[in-house]
C-alpha cells in the first residue's frame, strides 16, 4: 500500500518535472507571436529619397512591395545617409552596356560574353533631357558658343547649376580642360583623343582611353563593383566609372568622404570608448593614467 | 530500526494535510500527461506542435529528405504565423563544382559600415538588446612615430633624468607600445563626421569560412559544420549554446544571442534558408554564412552588392574565370593569423 503510494507520487513528480520541463521551454524557447518592437524603430520611416552611388548623382525612389514574391522593397536605405544598403531587384531600371571593345586575351578573361547591364546617366542630366531646341547641343554645337581660342583651363562660370565645383574643375593637374572629354560641336555627347562620340551612359570607353590599368582591372571585376549575379556569364549590373568617381574633381579626392553608418553598441556595462580609443595612439603608461583628450579622433 | 520508526512516525501523522498534497501530486501528474498528450496529438495550435517536434529533430546533418522537408515546412509555418508574411526557408544544397571565396581590398576600404547594416538587413539579426552584427569594420592607426620618444624607452637612457642607473641602454624603445598596421587593436566605435580618414585605415573582420575551422572542431554536439562549398554553417536547432565556437574562433566571428532576439516584423527578410539567415532563438551562436540563402541561388552577397568602392569580392574558386582567383592570381593577397593555420576562404589584398 505504502509502496503503491510512493510510486504514484514519483509517478506524478516525474510528470510534474515533465510539464514545468515543457513549460519553461515553450516559455523560453518559442518566439512570441508578436516580437516587441522597440520605440524607436517604430517611429523610424523607412528612408524614400536614397542615392545609389555618390551622393547626388544616382537618385532612386524606394517602392515598395517591388519584388511581390517577397514582398520586398527595390531598395532599403541607410538612416544615416540615404545610401542605398540593400537591393530588392539588382537590375531595377537598367539597360544593357552596349558594344564594349574586345579584349581579345583569355588570360585576363575577357567577359565580352557576360550579360552586363548599367544605370543610364543620360536620363539624370538636366539640360540633356530638354527638347532639341534647348538641349546641350543646341547651343554648344561650336557656333553659337564660341570655340575658346585657346586650351588652357579656365574657370567654368556658366552651369554651376549643373556642374559640380565648375570653378575648380580638377583633372590632370591643370593638363586637361572641358573640351578633351566634352564635344565641342555636340555637347549632348562625350569624345574622346580620337574625335569619337561616346555616350555619357558609357564613360568608362572615354575613361579607359588613359587609366588603362584601372580599366583593364574593371573590365576584369577585380576594380569596381558589380551587383546581380556572382556566376560566371550571369546577368550584372556594373558600376560605370562615374558612379564613383567624379571626373571634375577626381584629383582632390578620388573618392568623396562620406558619412559612416553607426557605431555598434559599447559592451554592457561600458559608458565610453575611451579606453579603446587610446589603442595606438599613447604609450602605456599614459592610456592608463590619463585617457586622451579627445576620444572621438583617436588623439 | 530507525528508518523503520520513522515510516511508522509518518504513517501516523498522515493526516488530511498530507492526503491532500498526495492528490495534488496525483492530479498533477495526470495534467502534465494531458498536456504532453495534447502536444503530441493534432492540435489545432500550430505552434505548440511545431515546437515540440522542433525540439526532438535531429540534427539537420543526420536527417532524411523527407525529414529535412517536414523541418522546413514547420518552420516556414512557425515563422509565417510570427511575422504576418509568408516565409521561405530553404534547404538547397550547395552547387556542385562550386568553393565559395571571398577577397577584400584592404586599400580601398573607407570604413563607412554600409557592409555591417547591409548584412543585417539581409540576414535577421537582432537588431537591439542584443545588438548583433556579423561584421566588424576595426580603425586602425597609420604609423605615428616621433624623435621625441627616442630616447624615452626603459631602461633609461641618456635623455631621460627620472632614472638613476643608466648603464643598460635602451632596450625597450621609446616608440615602443606605439601599434601601427594590422594589430587587431583598433577601435570598434570610431564615429568621425566622415570616413576615410586621414590618418587612419580600415579593417573589416567577418566570418572566415576556414578550411580548417576551428569553430567546427570544438563543437561538443557537431552544430556547426562544413559544407561542401565551403560555407561553415550552424543548425541553430541543435544548439545547445556552450559557446566554445565563439572562443576558440580567433577572428571573432561568431555572435551570441544573449536574449530573445529583437527583429521587428516589418524589417524580417522572409526570404530565408535553414542554415542561414532564417531566424534564430535564444541561446544559439550565430556568424557569417556568406548569405548562403543568396549565394546559393546565384546572387552576390549582401555586403558585397553594398560596398560603395567596390573593396568586397566574391566568387567561385573553383573557376579560374571568377572574380576572386584573378585577384589571387593577380594582387598581392593574404590571410589574417595564417599562422593559424586555419586557411581561411576569405582574403585580404592591395592593388
Amino acid at each position: 500500500m505504502k509502496n503503491a503510494n510512493l510510486t504514484k507520487i514519483s509517478i506524478g513528480a516525474v510528470g510534474c518535472l515533465l510539464l514545468v520541463g515543457l513549460i519553461s521551454y515553450k516559455l523560453g524557447y518559442s518566439q512570441n507571436p508578436e516580437p516587441p518592437k522597440p520605440k524607436e524603430q517604430q517611429n523610424e520611416q523607412p528612408v524614400t529619397d536614397c542615392f545609389e552611388s555618390r551622393e547626388g548623382y544616382t537618385s532612386v525612389t524606394r517602392v515598395e512591395n517591388a519584388v511581390p514574391q517577397y514582398g520586398y522593397p527595390n531598395v532599403k536605405c541607410s538612416q544615416t545617409t540615404g545610401g542605398v544598403l540593400w537591393w530588392g531587384n539588382p537590375y531595377d531600371g537598367t539597360i544593357p552596356m552596349g558594344e564594349m571593345p574586345a579584349i581579345n586575351d583569355a588570360a585576363r578573361g575577357d567577359y565580352a560574353t557576360e550579360e552586363a547591364v548599367v544605370k543610364p546617366r543620360e536620363p539624370q542630366l538636366k539640360y540633356f533631357n530638354l527638347s532639341p531646341d534647348q538641349h546641350c547641343a543646341f547651343c554648344h554645337n561650336g557656333k553659337i558658343v564660341p570655340f575658346p581660342k585657346d586650351k588652357k583651363p579656365r574657370l567654368l562660370a556658366a552651369h554651376q547649376d549643373i556642374v559640380e565645383n565648375s570653378l575648380q574643375l580638377m583633372h590632370g593637374r591643370g593638363a586637361f580642360w572641358c573640351l578633351d572629354c566634352h564635344s565641342a560641336t555636340n555637347r549632348n555627347k562625350l569624345i574622346d583623343h580620337q574625335g569619337n562620340e561616346i555616350s555619357f551612359n558609357q564613360p568608362q570607353r572615354l575613361c579607359g582611353k588613359c587609366h588603362g590599368g584601372v580599366y583593364i582591372d574593371w573590365r576584369m571585376g577585380i576594380h569596381g563593383k558589380r551587383i546581380g549575379s556572382w556566376i560566371k556569364g550571369g546577368k550584372k549590373r556594373w558600376w560605370v566609372c562615374t558612379e564613383c568617381h567624379n571626373p571634375h574633381t577626381v584629383q582632390i579626392n578620388r573618392f568623396n568622404p562620406i558619412k559612416p553608418e553607426p557605431a555598434p553598441a559599447l559592451p554592457r556595462g561600458t559608458q565610453n570608448a575611451v579606453p579603446e580609443a587610446a589603442h595606438g595612439n599613447v604609450s602605456h603608461k599614459e592610456s592608463f593614467s590619463t585617457p586622451p583628450a579627445n576620444p572621438s579622433t583617436g588623439h | 530500526m530507525s528508518e523503520e520508526k520513522k515510516e511508522i512516525a509518518q504513517d501516523i501523522h498522515t493526516s488530511e494535510e498530507d492526503k491532500n498534497r498526495r492528490d495534488f501530486m496525483k492530479d498533477m501528474g495526470a495534467a502534465a500527461l494531458a498536456g504532453a498528450a495534447a502536444l503530441l496529438t493534432n492540435s489545432d495550435d500550430a505552434e505548440a506542435t511545431s515546437t515540440w517536434a522542433e525540439f526532438f529533430q535531429k540534427n539537420y546533418r543526420l536527417m532524411t529528405e523527407e525529414e529535412k522537408k517536414d523541418a522546413i515546412l514547420r518552420l516556414e509555418q512557425r515563422y509565417s504565423e510570427e511575422y504576418g508574411k509568408t516565409v521561405t526557408v530553404d534547404g538547397a544544397p550547395p552547387m556542385k563544382d562550386v568553393l565559395f571565396g571571398y577577397a577584400l581590398n584592404i586599400q580601398k576600404c573607407i570604413g563607412c559600415r554600409r557592409c555591417v547594416y547591409a548584412c543585417v538587413k539581409e540576414n535577421n539579426q537582432s537588431r537591439n538588446n542584443p545588438e548583433i552584427q556579423w561584421i566588424r569594420v576595426i580603425r586602425m592607426e597609420k604609423g605615428n612615430f616621433s624623435t621625441e620618444n627616442m630616447d624615452k624607452g626603459y631602461p633609461a637612457g641618456e635623455g631621460d633624468q627620472t632614472y638613476t642607473n643608466k648603464d643598460y641602454g635602451i632596450q625597450v624603445g621609446g616608440n615602443a607600445y606605439i601599434n601601427a598596421g594590422v594589430t587587431l587593436e583598433g577601435q570598434h566605435y570610431y564615429q568621425p563626421e566622415q570616413v576615410p580618414e586621414k590618418d587612419a585605415f580600415y579593417f573589416p573582420i567577418q566570418c572566415m569560412q576556414c578550411e580548417k575551422p576551428p569553430c567546427v572542431k570544438v563543437c561538443p554536439v557537431r552544430t556547426t559544420y562544413r559544407e561542401p562549398d565551403g560555407i561553415v554553417v550552424i543548425d541553430y536547432n541543435w544548439c545547445i549554446g556552450c559557446r566554445m565556437c565563439i572562443s576558440a574562433c580567433p577572428y571573432w566571428a561568431r555572435r551570441f544571442n544573449w536574449g530573445d532576439p529583437n527583429l521587428p516584423a516589418q524589417e524580417m527578410n522572409p526570404k530565408t534558408h535553414y542554415l542561414g539567415n532564417r531566424p534564430r532563438m535564444r541561446g544559439v551562436a550565430e556568424k557569417c554564412t556568406f548569405c548562403l540563402q543568396r549565394t546559393r541561388q546565384g546572387r552576390y552577397t549582401a555586403c558585397v552588392e553594398v560596398c560603395p568602392v567596390g573593396a568586397r569580392k566574391f566568387g567561385n574558386l573553383l573557376d579560374p574565370g571568377s572574380e576572386v582567383r584573378k585577384i589571387l592570381d593577380r594582387k598581392r593577397v593574404f590571410r589574417l593569423k595564417a599562422d593559424l593555420n586555419t586557411y581561411p576562404k576569405f582574403f585580404y589584398f592591395i592593388d
